[in-house]
This record gives structure tokens, C-alpha cells and sequence, in this order.
């Protein structure tokens, strides 16, 4: 399989618009006031732990949830009021949700009675085509019982893809899965999504598997946006506090900016910061630094930019040692593709351009 | 799960010593009371003097009493064309199938109404929100412990001549209708029992359909209704066809309630079969039990058929949500929620009218002042020493005794039915088969058969054996009651997860105290549940015990009530029943509601 860079800068238009939506369940506000722009193609991504709003999002953008205000709009048609089957959406959702008396052709070919195809396509051939596209060729004959859980999820997908959605919804489909399938569906989900340059809206609680397949994402919490970017931007330059928590493993430290202004002070420690980080000295400051951008230093070599910590736990990852470390009774996490695993007392340093303000 | 370690090898062997020994146990037991005498009253139906003949059931089949113009398929198969042909010619008038023909179209008519009426409610539960749903939904079980003998009176008590009915016509200037002896009301009163189940069944059905599956129609472009269609109905159908079909078979062989309400102008095979006992015409009752039971095991069969292909999803977490049944002033306009609301009114008529109708009845006058007199009434009666007078109180605690006597017999027989059900292999189906059969024999046949060979007396290596009534009516109970228990506790026993076993004994527990710490705790609940029926099943049982309770000295609540009100010669009217029907109602529901009650504390 080759790995090419997605396009989407090319088609700009915007397909799935959403302006100021919230959504209350009788006196809990699941999501409040919520506007996204999803581009033509895009793989685009909710994220945040379980709760947070955005299967509600999601459902919203199907029609399966009514919204308290504010507004959808797919292709530029206002949807808002819009019962789900006048969307053109395709959703999968986590538990496969095959309709259990019906064949996997059967449930392929289900949506094709309430659209027509583009071009001269019998239904048949088309459910043909999608058995053949998610790698399933001739189980049409099969009931759902018979299929295992990553099979169940791809005959789901083929039939979402059907009768040609606008928008493909995808709520936590490989949550129900094992490690290892899920990794490899994964693959192949982006890998259809982008050969069909279908826009596609993906729901998970996994901060990697966001990473990992999407052109951007937006991170949710509590039925907030707290930052939309691209994978690369939110891991390294996250928005907030709760962002820098989530996305990755993380170190984050509070303080001062320190009276030169060119350091931080914590408990009595100073740090370096980043040039032109235009904080004022004086002011309390958050900052985080990524495991990874933490060296552990040779005992020799003598550094400014030091931490002086306590080796507590080591995890061999194969490629590398997760060290988890104490440094003034707080957590510090340090990833090191060292080849033997670092105890005892430790020194830490890092390059201040990888310290990241909060 | 890896494969089982030579410990729990070990285990399972000794566990299935014991099994064959309980199976064996209980398997003598069912040969004694159950096997042996029904089989005594089938092998009449096929022997006369000794050898074997079809006569009786060619007789039987071959009369137009019984089979109506099937006969001639019988006794003259031949002209079977040329008949045929001449109903052609006739233009097809109206076939009369006789007994057993009426019999089905009586069953096929009550599992109409009963599917009718049973389906909004389980429309109701699945899907709509509102106060007391929960209460609403495990009532509908108290309709299938209520003695039928009482449902019947109730049913009287409200249609009757002088029922609750007409007397609120009668104070508009209308009426008097007149219901009692006809089909509708036995139909009425068998929607009654079944259309409960009706919706219990389909509401368990109706809340394990995926909600997301439903969800995924809409999007691919079904309306709700095309959804409802494609992908909910499909789902329910083997729920509704297997209630139908256990609503077929519980109607074709009802009793006390076509007995009560339709008399012998409207006998079903089952009503019949105890007139024909009561002429003593055996041989011809022996050949209709024969007959029926082999008729009823082969819907059972159908129906274990229907259950076996319900489609079991695993969808639970995610329950549709319900719609609030009380919206806000939009909903009053909801042709659905209208429809719900009529429908609610028509049940509580159907359901609660009866009861209330029994209980009003008994205190008042049929000017309708209240009254106490037919309380007095069995209180006079206690005190009468007249030959053939049942005693009220003497009936209230046969009834206790016997109930309790059945529940300490059917609660193991019942749980060993579960453990067989839910061990693998071939033997244990068959068996499942073999203890499960009970089922399929009436009240009346068993009754009828425990009378003529243990009541009677037979004698064994010279010795003549003879059990008493009460002993034949426990037993008679105990296998009325069994299945009750087994349906109670086969799904918590089966829903034990083997791990938490291994977990316990992983812990150091040793197999037994396995059994005490997690498993017994684990089916408690199930098992008082099966207890509370088994026991109302008893109070309530009529078919069998109405036959074994010759004299008076046996006789229980059931029997005293169909004497009350079947002689109206004790008493001015219905009053002494259905003074007699509540005592029974408050014992039965009572006692019920005791054992459940005392069960949930066990279940904290």
C-alpha cells in the first residue's frame, strides 16, 4: 500500500456546514452552542473522552437527533428539519447493526430501493461492487450471524456506501473490535474513504486512531470545541490545557514567567521558555512539554535546561522505554529509545523550542 | 476460554453422577403419577379386551358429532370426490367440522382478539415513557396465576344477567344485553389470559430490536414507517406467531372457563371430555383425551419450533429511547397517543372490569344495596352438617395445604428440568423431551387417569395399592405447576457466566460452596419467582383436581366456586360465588404476592 499526502486544499468547497447547534436532553445541555465547517473529501474527526458530545454531533448531522437551534446544512441545502432518510447520509455505528433477518446482500442492497444510481447500475451489480470493495466478494448469500465482528463492520460500510451518501457518518465503528483488527481496518477505512473522495465524518474516544487516519479533527469536551486542526497541529501545538491532556501522552507543568522574562519558574526551579513567547514576567503560565522532546542526559554532560528526576516505573515498548519519573512530587513522563532502561536519579533535558505554551 | 484443566474434569464428572441420579428420581416419580396413569387412560383409547384396535378412535373420528363432515374422510374415504364435488355444486355453503372443529375455530377466534388485543400494549411498553410503566409491565403477568374458575365468575359477575353491566345500562334505560352462554364472552375472557402474554412476549421482543439497526434504515432512506416494516416488524413476528400459537393451544384446551361461561351448548373437546367422564362413558372420554393429547403435542411441537428460530440480538445497550406518553399540549392531537388512550380505557375495561365486577357483586343486593349477606352466607355454610355441602374454610386450607404441597414437589422437579435444559449433549434432550411432555396432557386426562389407577387402587405383587385424593391432587398440582418453575430458572440458570464459577474456586471455594456463595444467590430470585407459581398454580388449578376431589372432605376454593355457582340452589343468585371468588382472589393474589415479596429480599 502507498501513502499519499490527501489532497483537499485542491476542492475547497464546503460540504457539511454546522452554525451554532445545541442539543439539551431534557435538562442536560449535551452540546452548546457548536459550529464546524467540514471541506468536500475531507476525513474530518470528533474526538474526546466518552460523554463529551459528539456521537450527539454526529447524530445531528444524520437527523437522528433534534437540535434545540441552530443549523445544518449539507451540498448547501439547509437539512436542519430534515427527517434522516431525506439527508443522503450513510452511518455506521459501532455494534454493526445488521438488520438480523436479512442476507449480507440483502443488507447491502437495502438503500438502493430508496435511490436512484448514478449511471446505468443495476442494484445488483452495485452490491457486487461493494462486497468487492471492502474485501468481502461472495458472502452475499450469508446471514450476519455468520460473519465475524470485523466482517459484520464491513458489510455495514459497504452498506452505508450503497446508494452513494454525500456524507459518510462513522460512530465508533472499530470500537468493538480487537487491537489488532482494528488497526488493520483502520487502513483500509481511509484507504476506501480517500479512493472514493467521499466526506467523512468519524466519531471516536481513541485520541490515536484520530491521529492516525484523519485530515483534522476537532477535539471535544463537555459538549465544547476546543480546538479543529490538523493531527500534526493539535499534537504539537495544542490549544488548551485539556487539549495538551488528552491528545497524546503528556507533560504538563504550571508556573511563572520568571522576572528575566525569558524563564519559568516553578517552585523555585527555572526553566527555559521558547524566544518570543511575548509573555509578560509576572504572569502564571502553563506550558507543556511532549515525553518525547525530554532527553535523558548522559551523567556527564552538564546542561542548563535540567530536571533532576526519579526514575519510578519503566515500560518496554519495544522501540523504546516509557519512563515515569517524579520531579518536585509531580508525574513527569519520558519516552527514550535508549537501549538499556534508565534508574535511579536522572537528568532530563529538552531544547526550549519544545516547550509548548498553554 | 481455554480448555477445561483436569480439576474441573473432575468436577463435571462427579456433577454428572449426580444429574442421572435426579433425572432417574424424578423420572419414577413421573412414571408413578404421571405416565402410568395417563398412559392407562390412552391405552383404552387403543385396546379392548386385551388387544389392540382402532375401533374406539375410528369411532370417534368417524362420527359427525366429533368431526362433522370430516367423517366421511373415516368411514367412507372413497366418496370423498363425489362429495366434494357436490359441495362445489352447492356453492361451497358453510362446513360444520363438529367438536373438534368447533374447538379450533373457538381457539383460532380467542388467538385473533387475544394477538388484537395484546399487540397496542406492547406497543404501549416498548415504546412509551409515562408513570407506573414498569408496575403496568410486570402486572401483566397476574392475569396468567389468576384461577380461571374465578375469571370466570368475574366474567359472570360483569356480563351476567344481573351482572355490573346491565345494571349500569339498566339506570340509563338500556339493556339488558345478553353475553353469558355465548361464544363472544368465552372469547372475551380468553383474551383475558392471553393477550398479557401476547404482550409480554412481543414487548420483549419489540425492546431487543437494535435501535441503531432502525436508525440505520432511516438514513439509507426509510421513512418511519418503511423502517418500522423493513426492519422492526421482521423482528417481532417470531414473538407474535410463537404467542399465537401458545394461545392456540392454551384455548383449545381450555376448561373451567368454557365450562362457566359457554356451557355445553358450546363445549369444546375439553368440556366434553369431563361430561362424557361424569356419564361414566370412559372409554369414549379415554379416546378424546387420546386424541387431543396428540393433537396438543403436535402445536407444541410447532411452537418449540416458532421459539427456536427467534432471532436473539444482543443489541441491550442500546434500548430505543421511549417516547413520553404525556407530552406536552401537541400531544394530545397524536392520532398514536389517541389511539393509546381509547386502547388503555378498553383494556382497563376488559382486564379490571372482571375483578372489580366480582368484588362489587359480592356486596351488593342486586337492588344494589350493599349488602353482607352472602359472607354470612359461607359462614352458614361452615356451619351446615347437610350431606354434600362444601365448608368454606375447610375448602381455604385444602387449598393452602395442596398448594404448599405442590410447590415443596414441583420447585425440584422444576429446577432439575432447568439443570437438564441447560446441559449440553443428545441425552439430556431427550431427556428435556421426556420430563417436559407433562405439558401436553389436560387437567382432566391426568385427573381422569390418577383416578381410575391410584385412586382406585392397583395392585402390586399381590398387594392392593390405594392413594388418597389429597396425595393424587398434590401430585396432579406438582406436575400442573413444574413448568412454571423451569421457565422461571432455565434462562438464570443459563445465564450464569461459567467464569465467575472458575473465579470462586480460583479464590479457594470448594464446589459446593460455589453452589451456596454464587450460584444459588445468582438463580435465588428465578427460583422464588417459579416458587410464587408453582404455589398460585396450584390454588388455582381446577381440571384435575375437580375430578380427584370426589368427595367434599378434598375439595379446594376452585371446586367450592364452580359448585356455588353452577347450583344457583344454594343461594338467591351469583352472590355466594362471588362472595366465595374474592376469598379466593384475595388468597391467590396474597399468597402470590407473599412469595414474590419474600423473594426480593432474598434478591438485596
Amino acid at each position: 500500500m502507498t501513502t499519499t499526502e490527501p489532497t483537499i486544499e485542491s476542492t475547497n468547497s464546503t460540504e457539511v456546514e454546522i452554525t451554532n447547534i445545541g442539543v439539551d436532553f431534557g435538562s442536560v445541555t449535551a452540546l452548546e452552542s457548536i459550529s464546524l465547517s467540514i471541506t468536500d473529501g475531507e476525513f474530518f474527526t470528533l474526538v474526546g473522552p466518552s460523554g463529551c458530545g459528539k456521537t450527539t454531533l454526529l447524530r445531528s448531522i444524520a437527523g437522528l437527533e433534534t437540535p434545540s437551534h441552530g443549523r445544518v446544512s449539507i451540498g448547501g441545502r439547509d437539512v436542519t428539519t430534515e427527517p434522516p432518510e431525506a439527508r443522503n447520509v450513510g452511518i455506521v455505528f459501532q455494534n454493526y447493526s445488521l438488520f438480523p433477518h436479512l442476507s449480507v446482500a440483502d443488507n447491502v442492497a437495502y438503500g438502493l430501493q430508496f435511490h436512484e444510481l448514478s449511471g446505468e447500475r443495476d442494484p445488483e451489480g452495485r452490491v457486487a461492487e461493494l462486497l468487492e470493495l471492502v474485501d468481502l466478494p461472495g458472502f452475499g448469500d450469508r446471514k450476519p450471524t455468520q460473519l465475524s465482528g470485523g466482517q459484520k463492520q464491513r458489510v455495514a460500510l459497504a452498506r452505508a456506501l450503497a446508494p452513494e451518501p454525500d456524507v459518510l457518518l462513522l460512530d465508533e465503528p472499530l470500537s468493538a473490535l480487537d487491537a489488532r483488527l482494528r488497526k488493520k481496518l483502520r487502513v483500509q477505512i481511509k484507504t476506501i474513504q480517500r479512493d472514493l473522495g467521499i466526506t467523512t465524518v468519524y466519531v471516536t474516544h481513541d485520541q490515536a486512531e484520530a491521529l492516525a487516519i484523519s485530515d483534522r479533527i476537532a477535539v471535544i469536551k463537555q459538549g465544547q470545541i476546543q480546538q479543529v486542526d490538523t493531527p500534526e497541529t493539535v499534537y504539537r501545538q495544542p490549544a488548551s490545557r485539556a487539549v495538551a491532556e488528552f491528545i497524546g501522552n503528556n507533560n504538563v507543568f504550571q508556573g511563572r514567567v520568571a522576572d528575566d522574562g525569558r524563564q519559568l519558574e516553578i517552585g523555585g526551579t527555572l526553566l527555559p521558555l521558547p524566544e518570543n513567547h511575548n509573555r509578560a514576567p509576572g504572569t502564571s503560565l502553563t506550558v507543556s512539554i511532549r515525553p518525547e522532546a525530554l532527553v535523558v542526559a548522559d551523567s556527564k554532560q552538564v546542561d542548563p535546561a535540567v530536571l533532576s528526576a526519579t526514575v519510578e516505573t519503566v515500560e518496554f515498548l519495544g522501540d523504546a522505554y516509557r519512563v515515569h519519573c517524579r520531579w518536585k512530587n509531580k508525574s513527569v513522563l519520558v519516552t527514550t529509545a535508549a537501549t538499556t532502561p534508565p534508574e535511579g536519579t536522572v537528568k532530563l533535558h529538552f531544547d526550549p523550542e519544545d516547550v509548548h505554551l498553554l | 476460554m481455554g480448555p477445561p484443566d483436569r480439576e474441573q474434569l473432575t468436577m463435571r464428572a462427579k456433577a454428572s453422577r449426580l444429574l442421572p441420579v435426579g433425572i432417574a428420581a424424578m423420572l419414577t416419580t413421573l412414571v408413578v403419577v404421571f405416565y402410568y396413569p395417563v398412559g392407562s387412560v390412552l391405552s383404552s383409547a387403543i385396546s379392548a379386551g386385551g388387544r389392540l384396535t382402532l375401533d374406539p378412535i375410528v369411532a370417534v373420528l368417524g362420527d359427525p358429532f366429533y368431526t362433522g363432515s370430516a367423517h366421511s374422510l373415516v368411514t367412507a374415504p372413497a366418496s370423498l370426490p363425489r362429495r366434494f364435488a357436490a359441495w362445489v355444486n352447492a356453492g361451497m355453503p358453510a362446513v360444520d367440522f363438529g367438536l373438534f372443529g368447533f374447538t379450533a375455530y373457538q381457539a383460532l377466534l380467542s388467538t385473533i382478539v387475544s394477538v388484537a388485543v395484546g399487540l397496542p400494549g406492547a406497543y404501549l411498553l416498548a415504546r412509551f415513557e409515562f408513570p407506573g410503566r414498569e408496575f403496568l409491565r410486570s402486572v401483566t403477568i397476574l392475569p396468567f396465576v389468576m384461577p380461571s374458575i374465578l375469571v370466570a365468575v368475574g366474567f359472570l359477575a360483569m356480563f351476567g344477567r344481573s351482572g355490573v353491566v346491565n345494571d349500569l345500562l339498566a339506570t340509563v334505560g338500556l339493556g339488558p344485553i345478553r353475553l353469558v352462554f355465548t361464544l363472544e364472552i368465552v372469547i372475551l375472557a380468553h383474551a383475558f389470559y392471553n393477550a398479557p402474554l401476547v404482550t409480554r412476549l412481543v414487548t420483549a421482543a419489540w425492546e431487543s430490536v437494535d435501535t441503531r439497526s432502525v436508525e440505520t434504515a432511516r438514513t439509507l432512506g426509510a421513512s418511519p414507517l418503511r423502517a418500522f416494516r423493513d426492519v422492526t416488524l421482521p423482528q417481532l413476528v417470531p414473538a407474535i406467531l410463537t404467542a399465537s400459537v401458545l394461545t392456540f393451544i392454551f384455548t383449545f384446551m381450555s376448561f373451567p372457563i368454557v365450562l362457566a361461561l359457554g356451557g355445553l351448548q358450546l363445549a369444546t373437546v375439553e368440556v366434553w371430555l369431563f361430561s362424557r367422564v361424569q356419564n361414566l362413558a370412559l372409554v369414549e372420554a379415554a379416546t378424546l383425551g387420546a386424541i387431543e393429547t396428540a393433537l396438543s403435542l403436535g402445536l407444541i411441537y410447532v411452537y418449540l419450533r416458532f421459539e427456536a428460530t427467534q432471532i436473539s440480538t444482543h443489541g441491550k445497550e442500546h434500548v430505543r429511547s421511549r417516547l413520553p406518553l404525556f407530552g406536552d399540549w401537541r400531544s394530545i392531537s397524536d392520532p398514536r397517543r389517541l389511539g393509546l388512550f381509547v386502547y388503555c380505557l378498553v383494556a382497563a375495561v376488559l382486564f379490571v372490569g372482571p375483578i372489580l365486577s366480582l368484588v362489587i357483586e359480592s356486596l351488593t343486593t342486586p337492588d344494589g344495596a350493599f349488602t353482607l349477606d352472602y359472607y354470612a352466607f359461607l359462614f352458614a355454610q361452615q356451619a351446615s352438617t347437610a350431606v354434600g355441602t362444601i365448608q368454606p374454610l375447610a375448602a381455604i386450607t385444602n387449598s393452602l395445604l395442596f398448594g404448599f404441597g405442590a410447590l415443596v414437589l414441583a420447585v425440584p422437579m422444576g429446577v432439575l428440568v432447568s439443570v437438564v435444559a441447560t446441559h449440553e449433549g443428545r441425552g439430556s434432550r431427550v431427556a428435556e423431551a421426556l420430563l417436559t411432555a407433562p405439558l401436553a396432557v389436560s387437567g382432566i386426562v391426568l385427573g381422569l387417569g390418577m383416578l381410575r389407577t391410584l385412586v382406585f387402587g392397583i395392585t402390586v405383587f399381590g398387594h392392593r395399592l390405594t392413594v388418597t385424593g389429597p396425595i393424587a391432587i398434590v401430585a396432579a398440582h406438582a406436575i400442573a405447576a413444574y413448568p412454571f418453575v423451569t421457565r422461571n430458572v432455565t434462562p438464570a440458570l443459563s445465564g450464569i457466566d461459567d467464569r465467575l464459577v472458575d473465579a470462586a474456586r480460583a479464590l479457594g471455594a470448594d464446589r459446593p460452596t460455589v453452589l451456596v456463595d454464587i450460584e444459588l444467590p445468582l438463580i435465588a430470585p428465578a427460583l422464588i419467582a417459579g416458587a410464587a407459581f408453582a404455589f398460585a398454580i396450584s390454588i388455582g388449578e381446577f381440571d384435575s383436581t375437580v375430578l380427584l376431589a370426589e368427595g367434599v372432605d378434598s375439595a379446594t376454593m376452585p371446586v367450592a366456586l364452580e359448585r356455588y355457582t353452577a347450583n344457583r340452589s344454594l343461594g338467591p343468585n351469583l352472590g355466594p360465588a362471588t362472595a366465595m371468588g374474592t376469598v379466593l382472589l384475595v388468597v391467590t393474589t396474597g399468597s402470590f404476592m407473599l412469595i414474590d415479596r419474600t423473594g426480593r429480599r432474598w434478591e438485596r
